[in-house]
């Protein structure tokens, strides 16, 4: 067969069916939105996942918003103080040894004197975009290298197979851990080594579905009429196997938020002054007795965030699969 | 294939594996920013000093030397020496903070299943009603939570406001009774042991718990609605025999995934888990290993993590054949 009546052959086979598929897919996403809109669990997800992409993005389009690190200028010029702050307030009318809670500080402060709401709030940034932007990095990669794997077999497949039982051999709070030592405990290096960890979750999800629809006939069609095998892997067989990869993003999104919180927890993550709910949490342990208000709020933040993700990764699942028990 | 055939193809191929992790590893560490020797003589010593130190542990020759070298020792079982420790063995060190952790994880684990796989079957028996949706939520917050956050909380609790249970700390049940404050029978050493435990092992296990309950019961459920079992029904088979007889046994193959899943998942919260009560194990090891640039405490760990967790990995593919035994040992799907 020349180049020209390959190329034919190809639009004139795949188009019919990229028609079809398309036409499917709009009907299916539809009934996936009705099925999500009427599961109550799933609304409640999308609500938390909205409110907090909402906080993260408004705090990162405008960081001065709030003053969230006026304690800190406090710390290293006490002339600064800023009306006075009191550390380890507890929240609105409860007392402790410190003081009483007011409402200049709702959820109290912490053992420099800044207020934990605010605080919080700007912690929000780190949890959603290393979560986000991980997760969309960790599974392009491991999307594309699950579907070269599982398409072409044999010794590619085995090469790539050893390579991400590798990655997941490592336990992969200490993977990361090791990245951020090397590379520097900043935002990006923290995006990075979270994104390496992520890659093998979707490589073996990717290729085990790859290898049922790699035996179809539409697959086997395109194949018959020379179509390139790039294009199968791309227009066909990625596309195919969407469904459970748009679930598991959304589970791995709430994962990842917890691998962050992990990795600031222990002091490896993004380094002080910036916010971040684990860097809190830490700092949080020398004052337990004193003030185990200070405990409470970064972990209910990161629990709310990550139940949103869960919800609505459930209600994805079900909705995709009929079958599955809900 | 034969089961040893493949037991032995599975052993072959976590040669490629391990030797990826040590190449990653070595060349992370030695990425890391900082001069491990000028640590260990302190600021204080002079030129002679540090040059006298870097050639004893080797690390006045090239990265590729120094690589060949390292690869050669491992093969032989050999993870080089701590600085940070003064020269003791890394082997030696991991050998001495492993029984800590294999504890911790072992009654983490044995909290996690024996809770997990009755109430997962519970909420798949009374799926859809209050019971279910009450084993929901929580398994639904267990695999939203930080363990580290669970873990502060169970000391505020348990430790400072109900003074029960201590909060940092663990104490192995084989001690010695002498060694063990205020313990002076066996028994006083295992009450105190078991209460040094329990938080810990909470704090480690909620994860496990709510991951393997979740399975459980989606597991369950979808045995249930087999066709096989809905004849059963028809046939008057009573549901506690379905339960026992035909559901269970089935249903525990993703169950069993999802364990196998959770090790890696376990290792890593063994970290956070022994930061959190100041247990020295093998998680506290690492961090002060990383913290003190360690470069042959660390590379130890992390691959004797790493072999610990291919070799799971193989035993639970073996298990999985035991359980189904329609699973045959041929290679990969796609052959």
């Amino acid at each position: 067969m020349s180049d020209s009546t390959a190329a034919a052959g190809d639009s004139a086979r795949t188009g019919g069916v990229a028609d079809a598929d398309e036409r499917s897919a709009v009907s299916r996403t539809s009934q996936v939105v009705r099925q999500l809109k009427r599961n109550s669990a799933s609304r409640v997800g999308l609500y938390v996942i909205g409110l907090v992409t909402l906080v993260a993005l408004v705090t990162t389009i405008d960081a001065d918003l709030f003053d969230y690190q006026f304690a800190a200028t406090f710390w290293y010029h006490p002339e600064n103080d800023p009306a006075g702050s009191t550390i380890l307030l507890p929240p609105v009318g409860i007392e402790n040894s410190f003081g009483t809670g007011t409402w200049a500080h709702p959820l109290g402060t912490d053992h420099r004197g800044r207020d934990v709401l605010v605080r919080l709030v700007y912690g929000t940034r780190i949890a959603v975009q290393v979560g986000l932007i991980a997760t969309g990095i960790g599974m392009t990669i491991g999307t594309v290298v699950g579907a070269v794997s599982g398409y072409y077999g044999g010794w590619v497949d085995d090469v790539l197979q050893r390579f991400v039982e590798s990655l997941y051999a490592i336990p992969f709070l200490i993977l990361v851990i090791a990245i951020m030592s090397a590379f520097g405990k900043e935002l990006g290096i923290a995006i990075v080594g979270v994104s390496i960890t992520t890659i093998p979750v979707f490589t073996r999800l990717i290729r085990s579905q790859v290898l049922s629809v790699r035996e179809m006939e539409y697959v086997e069609a395109a194949k018959a009429a020379g179509v390139r095998d790039r294009h199968i892997i791309f227009r066909h067989i990625i596309p195919n196997s969407f469904a459970p990869v748009l679930v598991q993003s959304t589970l791995q999104v709430g994962v990842n938020i917890l691998i962050v919180a992990s990795l600031s927890f222990l002091g490896f993550g993004v380094q002080p002054p910036t916010p971040s709910w684990g860097q809190m949490l830490a700092n949080s342990r020398q004052y337990m007795i004193v003030n185990p208000w200070f405990s409470l709020w970064p972990g209910l933040a990161i629990l709310a965030t990550v139940v949103g993700f869960n919800l609505l990764g459930d209600g994805l699942r079900d909705a995709i699969d009929p079958r599955s028990n809900d | 294939m034969t089961t040893t055939g493949y037991i032995g193809r599975r052993l072959l191929q976590i040669v490629p594996v391990l030797l990826f992790v040590v190449t990653v590893t070595f060349v992370l560490i030695n990425s890391i920013p900082g001069d491990p020797v000028r640590i260990l003589v302190g600021p204080a010593a002079d030129a002679a000093a540090i040059e006298a130190a870097r050639a004893k542990y080797g690390l006045d020759q090239p990265l590729y030397v120094r690589y060949v070298r390292y690869l050669a020792a491992v093969a032989t079982g050999d993870f080089g020496t701590s600085i940070h420790y003064g020269g003791v063995a890394v082997t030696e060190k991991i050998f001495e903070r492993l029984p800590v952790t294999l504890l911790l994880l072992a009654s983490s684990f044995t909290l996690a299943i024996g809770s997990a796989i009755p109430l997962g079957i519970f909420a798949a028996k009374n799926r859809n009603n209050g019971y279910d949706h009450l084993a929901r939520v929580t398994s639904l917050i267990g695999v939203s939570t930080p363990s580290f956050w669970v873990g502060l909380l169970l000391i505020i609790v348990f430790a400072y406001y109900g003074d029960l249970l201590p909060p940092s700390g663990l104490v192995m049940p084989w001690a010695d009774p002498a060694s063990v404050d205020g313990a002076t029978s066996r028994l006083d050493v295992l009450t105190t042991a078991a209460s040094h435990l329990i938080l810990p092992s909470i704090t480690l296990g909620t994860l496990q718990m709510a991951a393997i309950t979740r399975i459980e019961r989606s597991s369950m459920l979808e045995v249930l609605n087999k066709d096989y079992v809905q004849l059963a029904r028809a046939y008057g088979v009573s549901e506690r025999t379905i339960l026992r007889r035909q559901a269970f046994k089935n249903a525990q193959l993703p169950v069993l995934t999802v364990i196998g899943i959770q090790m890696t998942t376990a290792l890593g919260g063994a970290v956070l888990t022994e930061t959190v009560f100041n247990i020295n194990g093998m998680g506290n090891l690492i961090i002060t290993a990383v913290r003190a640039q360690d470069y042959q405490l660390i590379m130890g760990t992390t691959i004797f993590f790493a072999i610990v967790f291919v070799l799971g990995v193989l035993v639970v593919d073996v298990l999985y054949a035991v359980i189904d035994p329609r699973i045959s040992y041929g290679g990969g799907s796609g052959e």
